[in-house]
């Protein structure tokens, strides 16, 4: 562990590893099969809506049940940007814009209530969300959705329907990851967590609990909104359905089970919101709902932290046998140390979930 | 410290990256390589010379888990009891069985699109038969691109059976205009003055409805449109518009009403106004035990609804050959237990019944021809239909129930009407 650690510290690997890793997601779709193609795509647009909500969840504590409706809105945004033949880049600024702003508006009322009030107005997202979208049928297509095929791969590029759009979602994906890495690494990210763990703290340091809060949970909503940009290109359709409020606790069970407040966790939040029902599908597909209970219920109780701490439960458990078998102090200590620090820092990051 | 937290970020991306890899080496992107070397067309995926695969992806869990369940365990028994026989011959000379492959979409439009996906990889030959409008569109443009066919499926949505824009699809069950066609119909003919009020619900669903109606009182002078008036479908009372429609003095009310508990409180509402015309109400929403007894509906000097199926409960069917036929497939290969309490049980029955049909009519192992053979079958005399309800695939813009009989309430029951009165 200690070698390797210390072979990753060389600048050169570090490099290499990120080439290794960026050539793997750029040559995947063209050597995987269409349905694996698709499961990713799909896999990319869930992590970007668990992202947005970690930021506001997770790192800032805020319970927030309503991030399926900046999904819904930026579907429909997209949707109607499309069909009235919008610039594409325009489109998706505006499926990030406009959730973003209604979020603001949300959240400067809802953030000042502070505790469960918050949690109280974002679950009467969904539940407004869906009979509007029903009732503004010129916008929304009505209860029967409305189509937006734009995501077809362009004749120049050479790549079939599933490969284009891998490529889209993967870029924007990318890019959202190391927005938000940057943002919870930042100073932004250590106000968000103070405001988390005590507010009354925060306040005795100059940070506005308030001002926050409302700023992670715009920027949750803008999350929100190009996750349904990215849907509309993975789906091309989008109904009232989408924003049914059971599927804003499934985003949050996915949340969970991939580990609240952390940026990887976000990515296997998504990784398991699509590929649950599908491997369900294959075993049994009546026990959908009662496998993602069952799976939540062990995550919770096996692993609090969620699914990203695994390894680190594993280190410790292993490092637990180590000193048990070492006699001489001075090999044991600095792996001590190491194998401690490194315990520690994530453990004090994700404080606070509950 | 910091810096050495990140390389384990990095482990971790580069793991999961090279498990991605290793995903990779198992499995090469395969082309469309459809060699038919034998001389024959080729034969479609999902295919071969002694068996065929249908997917069905319909909500099997959550709230519509119940309707949703039974159009996968219809078609299931159905050809569990045809497999159990040796299959079924096709137009080919070749005797196969049919295999039913079920995903569950929870109502949740893409999840449905990722089931058909998830259908595409596992190569079904065909989909279909499952429940929801939404669910189902996410799924059509999809299987229009990938040439599969999406037939049968649980919609009043008149987009499936629209030929021109629904080529590789077809609806099953009658559209709302449909319905609400068969009641005008029903009324034009009467020859006796009437005047209609009429209610519906503010979507696609009530346009259908009225839409259907309209056509088919145009041109009627017997028929008198007295008043017109909407409702949200969030709305929680109807109280005002019956109070004015009251007024109107119709004799004649045609709602067109999704919502359980609003057409139980409009039952009520109208006899505390006095208002006793006769009802049409929508086939889901005029169930004799959840809604018309609650609401009082022998009130009423009658109450019309459309069906095209025999009702599982009703003791004809339950003493009839075919009808045994269908509760002991029912019990042998789906986990419904005893009488199924909703019609997509029977639905999904001749849905599978008018697939075998086309299986028997495709003369060659492809989707072209199962399209073909789908959309030829007239003069079928599908199991369970009521008399004078008929399946016939021919007409573009209607889905495979093509007639529906209006029916009225008996106190108990509903009995085929052919006059209004």
């Amino acid at each position: 562990m200690n070698r390797m650690s210390k072979l990753l510290s060389n600048t050169w690997v570090r490099v290499a590893v990120v080439v290794v890793v960026a050539a793997l997601l750029l040559i995947a779709p063209l050597v995987l099969p269409v349905f694996a193609n698709q499961t990713l795509t799909r896999m990319g647009v869930y992590a970007v809506a668990v992202l947005g909500l970690n930021i506001i969840m997770g790192y800032t504590g805020q319970v927030m049940l309503g991030q399926i409706f900046f999904l819904g809105v930026g579907a429909y945004v997209t949707a109607y940007g499309v069909n009235n033949d919008w610039n594409i880049v325009v489109t998706f600024f505006a499926a990030c814009i406009l959730p973003g702003l209604l979020g603001l508006v949300i959240a400067l009322a809802a953030a000042r209530l502070g505790g469960l009030a918050i949690a109280m107005v974002t679950i009467a997202l969904p539940i407004i969300g869906v009979p509007l979208a029903k009732r503004l049928t010129d916008l929304t297509g009505g209860s029967q959705g409305t189509s937006a095929r734009f995501s077809s791969a362009p004749d120049w590029t050479g790549l079939d329907n599933d490969q284009w759009q891998y490529y889209m979602v993967m870029v924007i994906t990318v890019i959202g990851f190391v927005l938000a890495y940057n943002l919870v690494r930042g100073k932004f990210g250590r106000a968000m967590a103070i405001v988390r763990d005590n507010e009354a703290v925060a306040r005795s340091i100059g940070i506005s609990p308030y001002r926050y809060k409302v700023m992670a949970f715009t920027i949750a909503s803008i999350f929100g909104g190009a996750s349904g940009f990215l849907y509309m290109v993975a789906v091309q359709y989008t109904s009232p359905e989408t924003m049914s409020f059971a599927h804003s606790i499934s985003l949050l069970a996915a949340m969970v089970v991939g580990g609240a407040a952390s940026i990887a966790g976000s990515l296997i939040g998504g990784v398991y919101y699509v590929l649950v029902p599908q491997v369900t599908n294959a075993i049994d597909p009546t026990v959908t709902a009662i496998s993602q209970g069952i799976i939540l219920v062990a995550v919770l109780f096996i692993l609090p932290g969620g699914l990203v701490s695994l390894p680190r439960v594993i280190r410790r458990l292993t490092r637990k046998r180590d000193t048990a078998v070492a006699t001489s102090p001075q090999t044991t200590s600095p792996m001590h140390q190491d194998a401690g620090q490194a315990a520690e820092g994530p453990e004090t990051e994700r404080q606070g979930q509950s | 410290m910091n810096m050495r937290k990140r390389y384990r970020g990095v482990i971790g991306v580069a793991a999961m990256a090279s498990a991605v890899a290793l995903v990779v080496t198992g499995c090469t992107r395969g082309g469309d390589t459809n060699t038919g070397e034998d001389g024959e067309a080729a034969a479609s995926p999902g295919i071969t010379d002694d068996s065929i695969t249908f997917g069905i992806t319909s909500p099997l869990t959550g709230p519509t888990a119940g309707p949703g369940n039974c159009t996968v365990d219809g078609a299931l028994a159905y050809f569990g009891a045809k497999n159990a026989e040796g299959g079924i011959e096709f137009g080919d000379g070749k005797t196969r069985t049919v295999e039913i492959k079920a995903y569950d979409d929870t109502y949740d439009p893409q999840k449905a699109l990722a089931n058909f996906q998830q259908m595409v990889a596992e190569g079904v030959f065909a989909a279909g038969i499952g429940l929801g409008t939404p669910t189902n569109r996410a799924w059509r443009d999809a299987a229009i691109d990938e040439e599969i066919p999406q037939v049968l499926v649980m919609t009043g949505d008149p987009l499936f059976s629209n030929r021109e824009e629904s080529p590789w699809q077809l609806g099953l069950v009658a559209t709302y205009p449909q319905e609400g066609e068969a009641f005008g119909q029903l009324l034009a003919d009467s020859g006796e003055e009437h005047k209609v009020a009429i209610l519906s619900q503010n979507d696609d669903y009530g346009e259908g409805y009225v839409e259907g109606f309209k056509n088919a009182v145009e041109g009627a002078d017997n028929i008198e449109i007295v008043g017109e008036l909407t409702y949200e479908a969030t709305d929680t009372s109807v109280d005002g518009q019956l109070t004015e429609l009251a007024a109107s003095g119709a004799d004649v009310f045609f709602n067109a009403m999704s919502i359980t508990p609003l057409v139980i409180s409009a039952l009520q509402k109208a006899q505390q106004l006095g208002w006793n015309p006769s009802w049409f109400l929508p086939s889901n929403t005029s169930s004799p035990t959840a809604i018309l007894e609650p609401g009082g509906g022998a009130a009423f000097p009658g109450i019309y609804t459309v069906a095209f199926s025999e009702a599982a409960a009703s003791p004809a069917f339950q003493e009839s050959e075919e009808g045994q036929a269908f509760m002991a497939a029912l019990g042998e290969y789906t986990n419904q237990d005893g009488i199924p309490g909703f019609p997509h049980c029977v639905w999904s029955w001749i849905g599978a019944a008018t697939l075998e049909q086309a299986f028997q009519n495709m003369e060659e192992p492809t989707r072209e021809s199962f399209m073909d053979a789908l959309l030829n079958i007239s003069d079928f005399d599908a199991p369970f239909m009521l008399p004078g309800a008929e399946i016939d695939t021919t007409i573009d813009g209607i889905p495979a129930v093509s007639t529906v009989v209006v029916q009225k309430y008996n106190g108990k029951g509903y009995d085929t009407v052919e006059n209004f009165g």
